[in-house]
Formats: structure tokens, sequence, C-alpha cells
């Protein structure tokens, strides 16, 4: 029997046009599985080997006692300032004109901020090659 | 002011704007090139961007504006934006870089292996992004009416329109250049006409500072709020949806560590600009503070100094940079808002992508167009307040605590949610009802955002049982450095 589609969605496609095929583009990563980008040291500690799992914790360790040193020495430096603004708001000393504590908020906290992002670099850096060191080393 | 500069500047911004959208759609191919450039895009260029990006109405506007009005308190704004990125580079930039995600929403369904989790996650990014949307527009209405003289909103229907047009059809890419150029139009629009105001001031031997007088007549400010400002602008920085996109243009880790390094270095060097505006706005604008028009400090002091023609240029310049800072906000807010919609609305498509983004843009639109602009630095603050209290806990402790779960995350963001918002809403509108309680009300971030992480970590302990399976290979994924 004849039977006709029931909704024109259901209609056979068209041939394919002639010329450059048309790429349909769509997003990679709906849901929980979608495919990391390439990460390669991690990917010989994926079967979770107890010395790879030794390594990550220590380095995981070792980054974060390094941020949270950085991050506490920077919040000591800003509450010092924060108190010496609140404590001596008008002591009189000042260049062209500006007083202390504009030129503390102004200017001063800034080159204290890129020398701890400086300070963190290199020192994130090493923990990082201490830890490709140690897993090369228990390879080899 | 002749409204012929301030038509000029708005034309060529968004002419340019435009332009540099289209010539990158020609080199943007995959889906990877549309939502994040593929990941190639080298330190500086991305540096510039995220600069661009970041600068938004408050910094351009408002920290000036405040400066005026609070003196010496409102210098604490820019310290707090510059630092939040220190945060940002310290705790999150390489390993979200590394863990592959495109969004928080994919971050927090990779990490924690849940669909709820995710879904929360997307509703606080997708209300954060619009909620600092609307001082974008807010700052784009104030800068049209003044320097143009049209009502207000079409300012702000303009924004939404060119950011519409480049995002639909650029995406990241050409965003990515769009927000580079918009960096150093930024830079620039502030540093030429403060080099010839400070260079007229100085030969006729006219006041810069009056003597010192501009820093006087306050002290340090309040203890409480400014603490609580500095909680929130801190943290906060680190959840802005915006700001970690960009993170995933960066090739590798140290990239990201590398760009982030940059970017402070440009955001110290931008700050110094709208201050001295600030102060010099002290001495000669102090009518605009008692008019409740401090925002427009930038705007009106090089034409108030200088008149005639070449004061006209330097305000169409100056307009120029104030719209470049609504726009590139504005489209990096939107991009990132219409990853986040897309994927959980329209499963990630171009076409998806492309509706989400008139969503994203055509909600805040409506919220500004029916509130009232409020000052703009302190209406960002609020913001960064939220962004503290709800997306933080979960980044910061994802990345570094295992025993995050699911469930912790979920009721810590909740918490955050519930008390930073609703402390801000009762501020707002009980007001001096509140006695000695409104300080703590209008600034809550120095208790909510622990409040988030108490609950998120006591949460996730009471469920520790139910930790995802995937957590000791995501830890090994976000930390394990890339091969060198």
């Amino acid at each position: 029997m004849n039977q006709e589609p029931l909704t024109p969605g259901w209609a056979p496609a068209d041939p394919p046009a002639p010329g450059p095929q048309r790429v349909r583009v769509t997003g990679p990563r709906s849901g929980t599985g979608y495919s990391p980008a390439r990460f390669s040291v991690s990917r010989e500690l994926d079967e979770q080997s107890e010395v790879g799992e030794l390594f990550i914790r220590s380095l995981i360790r070792s980054q974060l006692r390094l941020a949270l040193v950085v991050a506490g020495g920077f919040g000591a430096v800003v509450l010092g300032v924060l108190l010496l603004v609140l404590l001596l708001p008008g002591n009189g000393v000042a260049l062209w004109t500006v007083p202390l504590p504009w030129l503390l908020l102004g200017l001063g906290i800034y080159p204290v901020v890129l020398g701890c992002a400086g300070l963190y670099l290199r020192a994130a850096a090493r923990n990082e090659r201490r830890f490709r060191d140690l897993v090369s080393e228990s390879e080899g | 002011m002749n409204p012929a500069a301030g038509f000029a500047a708005l034309a060529a911004v968004c002419t340019a704007t435009l332009l540099i959208g289209v010539y990158g759609l020609r080199i943007s191919r995959t889906t990877g090139d549309f939502y994040v450039a593929s990941r190639t895009v080298p330190p500086w260029w991305n540096a510039s961007a995220i600069g661009g990006e970041y600068l938004s109405a408050a910094s351009f506007l408002g920290v000036a504006g405040l400066i005026l009005v609070t003196g010496l308190q409102g210098l604490w704004f820019p310290i707090g934006y510059t630092a939040g990125y220190l945060m940002l580079l310290l705790f999150v930039a390489a390993p979200l870089r590394r863990s592959g995600a495109y969004t928080i929403p994919d971050f927090a369904a990779a990490r924690l292996d849940s669909r709820p989790a995710r879904l929360v996650t997307s509703a606080v990014v997708v209300v954060v992004g619009w909620l600092y949307i609307v001082p974008q527009l807010h700052g784009a209405a104030l800068t049209v009416r003044i320097t143009t003289g049209l009502p207000g909103w079409a300012g702000a229907a303009v924004v939404v329109l060119v950011v519409l047009c480049s995002v639909v059809t650029g995406g990241m890419r050409s965003i990515t250049f769009v927000q580079a150029f918009q960096f150093w139009l930024k830079l620039t629009a502030l540093a030429v006409p403060l080099f010839f105001i400070l260079l007229l001031l100085g030969a006729g031997s006219r006041p810069i500072t009056d003597g010192g007088a501009a820093f006087q007549a306050d002290g340090g400010g309040p203890v409480y709020p400014t603490i609580s400002l500095l909680v929130a602008l801190l943290f906060g920085t680190l959840g802005l949806p915006h700001v970690l996109v960009r993170f995933y243009t960066n090739p590798n880790g140290p990239a990201a560590r590398r760009t982030t390094l940059i970017v402070l270095g440009l955001l110290s060097v931008f700050y110094l600009f709208p201050t001295v505006y600030g102060v010099l706005g002290r001495v000669y604008t102090p009518d605009l503070a008692a008019a409740g028009q401090a925002d427009a400090t930038v705007l009106l002091l090089p034409g108030r100094l200088i008149g005639g023609a070449s004061g006209d240029l330097l305000t169409a310049l100056v307009t120029a940079g104030a719209f470049a800072a609504f726009l590139s906000t504005t489209s990096g807010l939107v991009v990132s808002l219409a990853g986040v919609v897309s994927q959980d609305l329209f499963r990630g498509s171009v076409s998806g992508f492309r509706w989400a983004a008139v969503l994203s843009a055509l909600v805040p639109l409506a919220v500004a167009l029916s509130t009232e602009s409020l000052a703009l630095a302190g209406t960002v603050g609020t913001v960064f307040a939220f962004t503290a209290s709800t997306i933080c806990p979960l980044l910061l402790l994802g990345i570094w605590w295992r025993g995050l779960t699911a469930a912790g995350a979920i009721a810590g963001m909740l918490t955050g949610a519930a008390l930073c918002g609703g402390a801000i809403l009762l501020a707002a509108t009980l007001g001096g009802a509140l006695g000695p309680f409104r300080e703590l009300l209008e600034a809550p971030a120095a208790w909510s955002v622990p409040a988030a992480f108490l609950t998120t970590i006591v949460v996730s302990r009471a469920t520790a049982d139910r930790r995802p399976a995937s957590a000791s290979r995501m830890m090994a994924r976000l930390h394990a450095p890339e091969r060198s």
C-alpha cells in the first residue's frame, strides 16, 4: 500500500547538492564524557599506579603551599597598608603634594602585585620541573 | 559640548568593532575557532584581549567617579580588580586551562561527574553574567546622554546591537582580535587627553593637585566595608565567566600563567590613568559629585579644561574609549553566557550558540532599561561579591581539594547565592531602617564568602561516600604539567 509520510519531516532527504560538502560543526562537549585536551604526563598516571598517585599528591601539595604563601604574603602587605592608612591618614609625608597614603594605594601596591606574580611563576615552574624529573626517573 | 564629536566617536568605535569582527569571521573555520579561538592565541594578544574584556565601564568611568566622590577610599577598587587577577594566577589559571573544559559548568560537570551540579553552576553563571552586563549598559546610557544628547536607552541598545552582530557572526576568534584592539583603544583614550590636559595645566601654571587640597577632606574611610570590598574583588575575579573562558585560548598551562602576568602589568599601568582623572576631577569638576554625575568625570574633564575644537576632539577620543569598554566587556560576557546557555539548552550547535547569544544580551537590556543607574563601580562591586560567594568556592575547592562532592558544591553555591543576594536585596529595600546592620548587609562578601566555603566543606564531608570516582584522575589532569 502506498503510504504517505506522517509529517513532512519524515520525507527522505534530497540528494546532496553538487559542489563542496557542507560540514556541520557541533559542540563536542555536552554531558560529562567529553574528550579532554592533550595531557601527557597524567596519561601515564591515569592507570593509577601508586607511585604516580604519590607524585601527583606531593605536586598538588607543593603548588598549593606555594600559592598560599604568596597569597598570604600579599594579604599581609595589603593589611599593613590598610592599617597604615587608617592610623596615619595625614601625617604630612608627601611627594609633590601627594600624601603618603595616596602614593601607597595609587602607586605602591602595583609593583608588589607584579613581584608576587613573578615570584610565583618561577616557583611554580620549578615545582613542575621537579615533578617531571621524578616521573621520568621512575620510568627510566 | 559638541554632540557631533560624540556621534563621530560612537560611529567610529562601532564600525571598527564590526569590521574587525568580520575580518575575524574569514579566519574562523571550525567549532573550536568559533568557541575558543582553537586555543592558539599568543600570550600578548590574549593578554590584551583579557585586559580589553576585563576593563569595563566600572574601570573606565567608575573608578574616577568614585575617587571624585570618596577620595582615598576609591583607590581600593582598582587595587582589588588587579589583585583579583593575582588570585586567579595563584589558584586557578593553569589547572583550569588543563581541565580541558570550556566553561565553568563544563568544569563542574567534569570534576564532579554530576548533571545537577552542572545545571546549578550554569544557572549561577548566567545570573552573574546578566548582573554584570547591566552596569555596562547603564554606562552606555550615561555616555550617550552626556556626549550626544540622545536619550540614554539609545546607548544601551546600540551596545547590544553591535555586540550581537559581532558575536553572532564571528564567535571567539574575532572577539579576541576585537578585544585586544579595544584594550589599546581604552588606554590611548585615557592617556592622550590626560597628556594634553597636564601639558596645558603645566604651561598655564594652573594647579594639578591644588597644592594637595585634592587629597584633603577624607580620612582612611570605614574599615569593614573596605575589607569586605577587598574580599569580594579578590575572590570574585576568580569566578567571572568571561574572564575564565579566556584561559582556554592559551595553548597550555604555562602560557596561561604567562598571559596572566602580562595582564597584571597591563592592568597596573591602566589604572594609573583613571586615578589621575579622579584627582583632577576633585580640583576642576567637584560639582559633578553633588549632581550625582560623578561617573561622567572622565568624559567631561577634557572638554571642561580644554575648550574649542581640540577639546571636542579629545572628548570624542574619551567617548570612543568608554564605548570600547562597554562593547568589549559586554561581548565577552555574551560569548561566555551563550557558550553556557547553548550547551544546556541547544546542545552546543553553532546556530544554538547564536540564539543563546541573542537571549544572553536581550535579558540584561530589558533589566537595564527598566532600572536606574547607580554608581557604576559600586554596582560592579556587588556583582563581584555575588560571584565570590557562589562560583569561587566551587572553583577553589574543586581544583585543590579531592574531597569536594557534587552535593557540597551545590549546597555551597545555593547558600552563597541566598546569603549574598538576600543581604543585598534587604539592604536595597530597607536601607536606613537597618541601623548598624546596614553596613554588614550592603557589603556582605566578608561573611557570605566564608559561609559558602564552610557549607561546601561541611556538606562535602557529610557526603564523603559519594565522592566522584574520577576525582583522582581529574586532580592528576588538573595539576600534572604538560610535557615540555
